[in-house]
């Protein structure tokens, strides 16, 4: 049919089917902005204005809107100038991938357009159907009261740092302290730290107006010619062999080009994990196989015309099951007599395959027994952690094509763009240099995309049918095929002396990988490293069985099993000074790693090559001031408040404070590498070209403001691509916290390089001696003031005189992993009566050495502290007997909204780690360890009740109070 | 799958097209479009009709059938407890478009408004080609074929009554696993309405709560779902308290 539309002011025809959405007809009349998040409108990513209101798109027939006022994000700036609220956004450090951003802004435009001067809790709600997995909604809510002031004609305060003064010997840790603007980034200072122009400062982020604006930036905004729509066909049994396909009456249907299957796509082992070579066994997987393994797993694809018609095709395929019995506990599936889950001849690499055991993992830096023997204590408990998924709001999705030199190009949302080259070459019997991976703008990740999911699909399906072939999940698809985060059964064993100092401790852990192996080793080899390397003590063990179940399969995860092993450890070391009646962080003091400390169960779960270079050691922590900077924030003291506790007024509501240390990684000692290159243009200005992958997380913008930092510049004036395997250098990708700390010195390296050769020119033309340049303010300076900018030595360099283009090209592997620190801390109110826990108020105080950007570093804390939440409170992925997902959707997989955060507060607690750029650690997981523990252990304050599984849902909650 | 589309003008163009046995009627189309089933339909939609408003008028509250969510969150005449609902139902992209007879007729078995409207007493308007009836909400609820080929032109809540409405869910705005609403009308009736107790929102005896058999779910279990209804049913008579209006 044809539909006249009003969109942005002007009248547009369109012809579409009558039960295609508007977001399906925006987008394919050019309207990028309008994002897909998922069919049944719950994400927000497609909300539009339709007569000022604010819908979504997802659930709108695109009929519905004729003869109504339709408005998107590309209306709403003209040339050259932004619109207040999305000035606002940016400026509040409101945007990470950006994703979900234009929704964000029309629902804040919506909202001041009838309301000028809202509340905080009238903007929350305006922006309840907007689902964000990245800010944890702080800035975002902020940035909408900061455009209605702009809007009103006030002008807001600027986003500054906000300078706490040191409490660390100070005694005024226990003060009150003055109530601060919601946003600046706080930061206490380190007197060792240098004083810096670019680095350290809030800058804005180098991609934020493209994403303010909604322009096309996503794999999904590449709109090929001839493109065909592919589709995958998924098991319906958690566990089965797959007796006959017959897919003739799928050929058979117009507009289908292609169905592949095990029948037609040659049998290539691999890993899906986007790891370094070789990756880590077992290679337990091929594209597809003759036997499925979860509800969800893949069995056959097809290319066609339209998604309708791929969507038909997979109906006309006819697939033969012979169901097996299926087994989707850990504990059950290692158990004699259990299902053997691969029992293929060729797979590779599994410790013992007829038990369902992936790995055996064993560590100790000593025997535990003598140290259990001579304990005045020991505690024993055993603690579980449940599924659940990353959930970025941009689903998995890939186009591929050929190009025209006959080489397949495959633009991608990955975090892995150099891994999955390399990976995907193997299946499609194509060398690595006939495979180029783009990687544009991604709208999140969290580890989802440090996987190989869907890339060899559509490089089959294009190299069957010659077309550009695209395949994008839908939500439910991603629930069910995508990646998890591993559940775990972990038992911690415990001796602690007369004085409350450990003697021996002990982790034992039975992991869940689901049907395939992929990051089954890594993920849990961290689980041991960092459940033990909190605390020193002189006898450590690990053991780990990881079992294969017939569940989808969990993967890289942000955290990658700390999450997991603190939540149990930091639930354990509570458990402990409860016992032995001290105070719980008191007993963590006594025991937790120093500067100068040994991490000495290191050598044996790194999977670097970290035994080169000996037992790593402690190089910076800021872990003790960090404690007291929460303590003071969260009010630690009315811990022993008995009317705070217990609210007169309200008999059922108790209330508790909790504490949880975290202690993460940066990067994988001796194997994550990074590079970079940077050259100098005409204007002074800087190309960085990288590997790395930013995901949202400000990456580009961090690297950036290293490399202005050196040369000189800016942040604006060094212009950030990343990545493409044809145009960047090679870099591990975006995962293990490495991005500030290995891309970042690579970047430093390189901008060095080009320093050296813009001081050399400089020196010439200014006359005077190189050593005694300076650059800054987009010029070099000779000491005597005179000075010759950096456009000058750009076209001397390029045109005028002994020519050569400056630039500078490095790369970085690091031998050490210096921790972060953080300090978390949660204040719950329970009801006694039905279960109901809420969560008031996180504060995580880091130790993430110098923060680059403070902004782009409390945004990583505040959204990862509300991913945390979810893993502690709320999230589940659910299965029926069957093993199948009983709730594949956001809603009833409850992810937070922006109307029901509790209270955010970041405190970047800055120590000077010498081998980090400028001073840096890492931030980007150690939000997501600590706040399982700290909520569980908060409940365990309010009401003696301890509790040993996650999530803390009502029922579970009651059902321990009942118990106690 | 929506194969063809009408925007009636009048009522009774939209009921002749809603007799047909392949007929949809769109509300909002929050809930058709975000389930739309493999047969072909033909979708009646209700925009251009004048079925929308809200207006209060001898005690009674008249909820238009295509009154936005939205719409009742913001008015002055709509009772406290259910405005709160009408926000709790979706959030707000789905509020500006989905309708007071659209939450009827999908009738999720945990809509809080419908918990709601029930607690107050509505009744429910529909027109079919040639009459109009008007139906206590729990008979629509009970009986599908009540709405087959018929219209919900609006909705009636008695006003002047007193609400409270109690629930226990994951999060502050999650769907609750179970919600009491209480309400004591103008004359002294009180009715209690549960969600999350049974296979849709029902009216429940508050001295026979232990007969309820709600079906479990990885959320509750029915054991944990009785316990709730008695918790959250004395909670919600208990907030009932004096006798000032709602
Ligand atoms: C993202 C999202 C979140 C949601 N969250 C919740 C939630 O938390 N809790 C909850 O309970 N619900 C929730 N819902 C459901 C929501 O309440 C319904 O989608 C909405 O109320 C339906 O209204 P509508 O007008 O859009 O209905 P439509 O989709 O237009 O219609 C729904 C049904 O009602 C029928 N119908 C509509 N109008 C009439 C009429 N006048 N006469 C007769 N029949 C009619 C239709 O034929 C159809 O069967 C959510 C929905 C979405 C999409
Ligand atoms: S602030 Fe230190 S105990 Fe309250």
């Amino acid at each position: 049919m044809t539909l006249t539309l009003t969109i942005n002011g002007t009248s547009r025809t369109v012809t579409c089917e009558p039960h295609e959405s508007l977001r399906t007809v925006l987008r394919r009349a050019g309207l990028y902005s309008v994002r897909y998040g998922s069919d049944t409108g719950e994400t927000g990513a497609a909300a539009v204005l339709v007569d000022g209101r604010l819908v979504s798109a997802d659930v709108m027939l695109a009929v519905q809107a004729e003869g109504h006022r339709i408005e998107t994000v590309e209306g709403m700036s003209v040339p050259g100038q932004l619109h207040p609220i999305q000035e606002a956004f940016i400026e509040a450090g409101a945007i990470q991938s950006g994703y979900s951003t234009p929704a964000m802004v029309l629902a804040a435009k919506a909202l001041l357009e009838r309301t000028p001067n809202p509340t905080e809790a009238e903007v929350r709600d305006a922006l309840s159907g907007i689902l964000d997995r990245e800010t944890g909604y702080l800035r975002p809510v902020h940035a909408v009261l900061r455009a209605a002031a702009r809007l009103r004609g006030e002008e807001p305060a600027a986003v500054e740092v906000v300078r706490l003064d040191r409490l660390e010997g100070s005694g005024a840790a226990h003060r009150d302290r003055d109530d601060l603007p919601p946003i600046a980034p706080r930061v206490v200072p380190s007197p060792d730290v240098p004083a810096t122009r670019v680095v350290g400062h809030a800058e804005t982020k180098t991609d934020a107006v493209k994403l303010a604006k909604g322009n096309p930036a996503f794999t999904d905004d590449r709109d090929l010619s001839g493109m065909l729509f592919a589709k995958v066909l998924y098991s319906p049994y958690a566990h089965a062999r797959i007796v006959s396909i017959d897919d003739a009456a799928a050929r058979a249907l117009p507009g289908v080009r292609a169905v592949i299957h095990h029948g037609n796509v040659p049998r290539v082992r691999y890993a899906s994990g986007g790891q370094s070579y070789p990756n880590p066994l077992p290679y337990d997987q091929v594209s597809f196989d003759n036997k499925v393994r979860y509800v969800g797993d893949r069995v056959a694809a097809v290319a066609a015309d339209t998604e309708e018609i791929a969507r038909a095709a997979l109906d006309l395929i006819k697939v033969t099951y012979e169901p097996l019995p299926a087994v989707f506990d850990e504990n059950e599936a290692i158990r004699e007599g259990a299902p053997v889950i691969h029992d293929e001849p060729d797979m590779e690499g599994a410790h013992d395959a007829a038990h369902n055991i992936v790995h055996h993992i064993e560590a100790r830096t000593a025997d535990v027994e003598p140290g259990f023997a001579a304990a005045h204590r020991v505690v024993e408990r055993t603690y579980r952690v449940h599924q659940v998924q990353q959930t970025p709001l941009e689903p998995h999705i890939a186009i591929a094509r050929w190009d025209s030199d006959d080489r397949l190009e495959i633009t991608s949302s990955t975090q892995v763009p150099f891994h999955a080259r390399r990976m995907l070459a193997p299946l499609l019997g194509l060398p690595v240099k006939r495979i180029r991976i783009i990687k544009p703008r991604i709208g999140g990740g969290f580890g989802a995309k440090q996987e190989m999911l869907i890339e060899d699909i559509v490089g089959h399906l294009t190299m069957a049918t010659g077309r550009p072939v695209r395949l994008e999940l839908t939500r439910e698809e991603e629930f069910m095929s995508s990646r998890s985060r591993h559940p775990q059964t972990i038992t911690f064993r415990t001796g602690v002396d007369a004085q409350g100092k450990l003697t021996a401790q002990e982790m034992r852990v039975v992991a869940n990988t689901g049907a395939y192996g992929t990051h089954g080793l890594t993920v849990q080899m961290v689980t041991g490293m960092r459940g033990l390397s909190s605390y020193n003590c002189p006898a450590k063990r690990f053991d780990c069985d990881v079992a294969y179940t017939n569940i989808p399969v969990p993967g890289a995860f942000r955290g990658y099993g700390a999450p997991q092993a603190l939540f149990a450890l930091e639930a354990h070391m509570d458990d402990v000074a409860a016992e032995i009646g001290m105070d719980p962080i008191e007993f963590r003091r006594r025991n937790w790693v120093r500067k100068g400390d040994p991490l000495d169960i290191a050598p044996q779960l790194g999977e670097g090559d970290v035994e080169a270079g000996g037992t790593p050691v402690i190089t910076s922590s800021g872990l003790e001031e960090a404690v007291l900077q929460g303590q003071r924030s969260i009010g630690w003291h009315r811990r022993s408040d008995p009317g705070w506790r217990q609210p007169a007024d309200r008999p059922h509501i108790r209330r508790g404070l909790g504490f949880a240390m975290a202690m993460h990684g940066t990067a994988i000692p001796g194997l994550d590498m990074g590079g970079a290159s940077l050259k100098i243009n005409d204007d002074g200005s800087f190309n960085l070209l990288v590997g790395a992958t930013d995901l949202g997380t400000g990456s580009d913008t961090v690297l950036a403001q290293i490399a202005a930092e050196v040369v000189g510049v800016g942040v604006h004036d060094i212009i950030v691509y990343s990545s493409d395997t044809d145009l960047t250098p090679f870099d591990t990708g975006a995962y293990a916290s490495s991005t500030t700390y290995i891309s970042g010195t690579a970047v430093k390296r390189a901008a060095e390089q080009v320093r050296r050769q813009i001081v050399d020119r400089a020196a010439l033309l200014l006359g005077v001696d190189a050593a005694s340049i300076d650059l800054h303010d987009r010029a070099a300076w000779a000491a005597d003031g005179r000075s010759v900018s950096l456009a000058e030595i750009a076209l001397s360099t390029l045109h005028q005189q002994g020519q050569h283009q400056i630039m500078g090209t490095a790369s970085y592997v690091s031998p050490d992993s210096p921790p972060p620190f953080a300090a978390q801390f949660a204040e719950v109110e329970v009801d006694v009566e039905t279960g109901q826990v809420t969560v008031q108020r996180l504060v995580m105080a880091v130790d993430c050495g110098v923060p680059i950007n403070p902004v782009t570093a409390s945004g990583q804390v505040e959204g990862g502290m509300v991913q945390a939440l979810g893993y502690a409170h709320c999230e589940e992925m659910a299965y029926d007997d069957a093993g199948r997902m009983v709730n594949p959707a956001f809603g009833p997989y409850r992810i937070y909204r922006a109307d029901e955060v509790p209270a955010l507060e970041a405190i970047l607690v800055q120590t000077l780690e010498g081998s980090g750029p400028f001073g840096a650690k890492a931030i980007a997981e150690i939000p997501m360890d600590g706040v399982a523990p700290a909520v569980r252990n908060a409940i365990a304050d309010a009401t003696g009740v301890r509790i040993n599984n996650i999530p803390l849902t009502p029922e579970r909650v009651w059902r321990a109070l009942q118990a106690s | 799958m929506i194969t063809s589309y009408y925007r009636p003008r009048t009522l009774q163009d939209a009921l002749a097209l809603a007799a047909r046995p392949d007929a949809v009627v769109l509300g909002g189309g929050t809930a058709v479009n975000a389930h739309p089933g493999r047969p072909p339909v033909v979708a009646v939609d209700l925009q251009a009709l004048d079925l929308g408003g809200i207006r209060a008028d001898a005690g009674l509250l008249r909820l238009g059938a295509t009154t936005r969510l939205q719409e009742l969150v913001d008015s002055e005449l709509v009772p406290g407890v259910l405005r709160e609902l009408a926000r709790l139902e979706a959030p707000s992209t789905i509020r500006n478009a989905a309708t007071v007879a659209g939450t009827i007729g999908t009738a999720d078995p945990e809509s809080p408004l419908l918990t709601g409207l029930l607690a107050f007493g509505a009744r429910v308007g529909v027109a079919r080609a040639g009459s109009n009836a008007e139906h206590p909400l729990e008979a629509v609820l009970d009986d599908r074929d009540l709405l087959r080929g018929s219209i919900i032109t609006g909705v009636t809540v008695p006003l002047g009554g007193r609400a409270a409405a109690h629930g226990t869910a994951r999060t502050p705005r999650d769907v609750p696993i179970v919600l009491a609403v209480a309400c004591r009308d103008a004359d002294g009736t009180v009715r209690v309405a549960m969600s999350g107790v049974a296979s849709r929102p029902v009216l429940v005896d508050p001295e026979r709560l232990g007969q309820l058999v709600p079906p479990a779910d990885f959320r509750g279990s029915s054991a944990y779902r009785i316990h709730l209804a008695t918790v959250l049913t004395t909670r919600a008579l208990a907030s009932l308290g004096g006798s000032e209006p709602a």
